[in-house]
């Protein structure tokens, strides 16, 4: 009876559903505090995600007349809920492992991928052409990226493999283990050019300054967004949330899960997700402008995709 | 129960009323309003963003829309139709004395203000152009006016 009701409870509540989402807000709520202080304003109050949220819930949803109805309503409900399963499959060191019936590093993977690929949907649906140049460039920028980021989890995966005596571990439970008995994958100069590549990943995938393009307000007002209104609009939100912690929860497993067991351990992944986003994400926001779809996509094909291929000869070749 | 239900709902309402999105419709504005709006908005001086406010790219995002300008005939459609894309509830704050009676352009040929003959018009800040301060305040009382609404 226990074991049934596991898996609903850990994508529903904790560590996925509302655990990550109350997260997520609470890390987007610091992101924009930081971000107004940085520029020497006050800033909305922390709650502000929260309050957003409920002002969407109450409004209403306005449908395009050229849209795909089941498209443009079904994709951002699939989005939010496949995030909600990502955060019950990344493991917090110490504290929570998941069920190895739920999967494990390659599902990871691939419901990463959904959000892209529904705001593309989403875009494509809404029959706007900013959601259709928004659609061509989240394309434009998950070729470029999720090339460099199966790299980094492979070189991660073989490192844990061959130090266990096999060859790869696509396993998180034994990627942290490897780690807490040998050390961070932080502090292992065989794994920085991984690391490089890492931190050049997640600015893409989150959709921030300077490689949210797609999304960009200034040049196609949200892109794939443009037409959302309402509740519709708040499931996107949700699901932008929750894959701020999926993704920083994925880094802090790939390369620094130490953490001391029991309720500590899940104090300890809190703080380290909320230095990440406080210094990877919004110092960088602050301090860059965006660059163009082709640069972007020059970018992420010359360093990281150079750096992950390095990794994994290093690796290999260690 | 019922008590319970109207508190939850009464604190739905607060929480919904702190973030009013903001969206800049032009209709055929001097862009001296419109320099001032984008002033409250992006410089520290007059920061908006600690009261919740937003300025969103798209008409859909929105719930106070400020109107500049005094709805010329070039314009007047598009903004018709841009106006009607904001998802209710939504409040209307006109900005500057040209949406409010035609100012300088009063009675010409080309203008079709006041432009509360056409849109309804919930909050006036009049000046040529307002000062941020004056844009603040409107923005306050449309959000008062939006609170009932929600």
């Amino acid at each position: 009876m226990l074991e049934s009701l596991y898996t609903p409870f850990a994508a529903l509540l904790f560590p996925g559903g509302l655990f990550a989402l109350v997260l997520g807000l609470t890390l987007k709520g610091l992101d924009r505090r930081l971000a107004a202080r940085l520029q020497a304003r006050v800033g909305p109050p922390l709650a502000q995600p929260l309050y957003d949220l409920v002002k969407l819930a109450k409004k209403r949803t306005m449908l395009p007349d050229i849209a795909n109805e089941t498209l443009f309503l079904g994709a951002p409900l699939v989005g939010a809920v496949s995030m909600a399963l990502a955060a019950a499959l990344v493991p917090i060191a110490g504290f929570y492992t998941p069920d190895p019936m739920l999967g494990d590093l390659l599902v990871l993977l691939y419901l990463l991928t959904v959000p892209a690929v529904v705001l593309m949907i989403a875009g494509s649906a809404s029959g706007s052409p900013f959601g259709a140049i928004g659609f061509s460039r989240e394309m434009a920028m998950m070729l470029a990226y999720e090339g460099p980021l199966v790299l980094v989890v492979a070189a991660v995966a073989m490192r844990t493999g061959m130090g266990m005596g096999g060859v790869v571990s696509f396993s998180l439970t034994d990627i942290i283990a490897y780690q807490q008995n040998h050390g961070a994958f932080l502090f292992d100069p065989v794994m920085w050019p991984a690391l490089l590549a890492f931190l050049a990943f997640y600015p893409a995938n989150l959709g921030i300054i300077p490689f949210d393009i797609p999304e960009a307000e200034t040049e196609v007002l949200e892109g794939p967004l443009l037409e959302y209104s309402g509740p519709a609009l708040g499931l996107f939100k949700v699901m932008s949330a929750l894959k701020a912690v999926v993704v920083l929860g994925l880094g802090v497993a790939l390369f620094f899960p130490i953490a001391p067991a029991g309720v500590a351990g899940l104090l300890v992944q809190v703080a380290k997700l909320v230095i990440l986003m406080l210094v990877g994400v919004t110092v960088v926001r602050v301090s860059c402008g965006r660059m163009r779809i082709d640069q972007a996509f020059r970018f992420f094909l010359k360093w990281p995709l150079a750096l992950s291929v390095l990794s994994v000869a290093i690796v290999a070749l260690v | 129960m019922t008590t319970l239900i109207q508190t939850f709902s009464d604190q739905a309402r607060n929480m919904a009323a702190r973030s009013p999105w903001i969206y800049r419709i032009n209709a055929g504005s001097c862009n001296g309003c419109d320099v001032e709006c984008a002033t409250t908005a992006l410089i520290p001086r007059y920061d908006v963003e600690r009261l919740g406010c937003q300025y969103c790219g798209s008409p859909r995002h929105a719930d106070i829309v400020l109107i500049t300008g005094p709805l010329t005939a070039r314009v007047k459609d598009a903004v018709m139709r841009v106006y009607a894309e904001v998802p209710e509830p939504k409040v209307t704050v006109a900005v500057g004395v040209c949406p409010i009676s035609g100012g300088i352009f009063r009675d010409g040929y080309a203008v079709f203000a006041p432009i509360d003959q056409h849109i309804p018009v919930d909050v006036n800040v009049p000046g040529c152009p307002p000062r941020p301060q004056a844009i603040i305040e409107g923005i306050a009382q449309a959000i008062a006016i939006w609170r009932e609404r929600l």
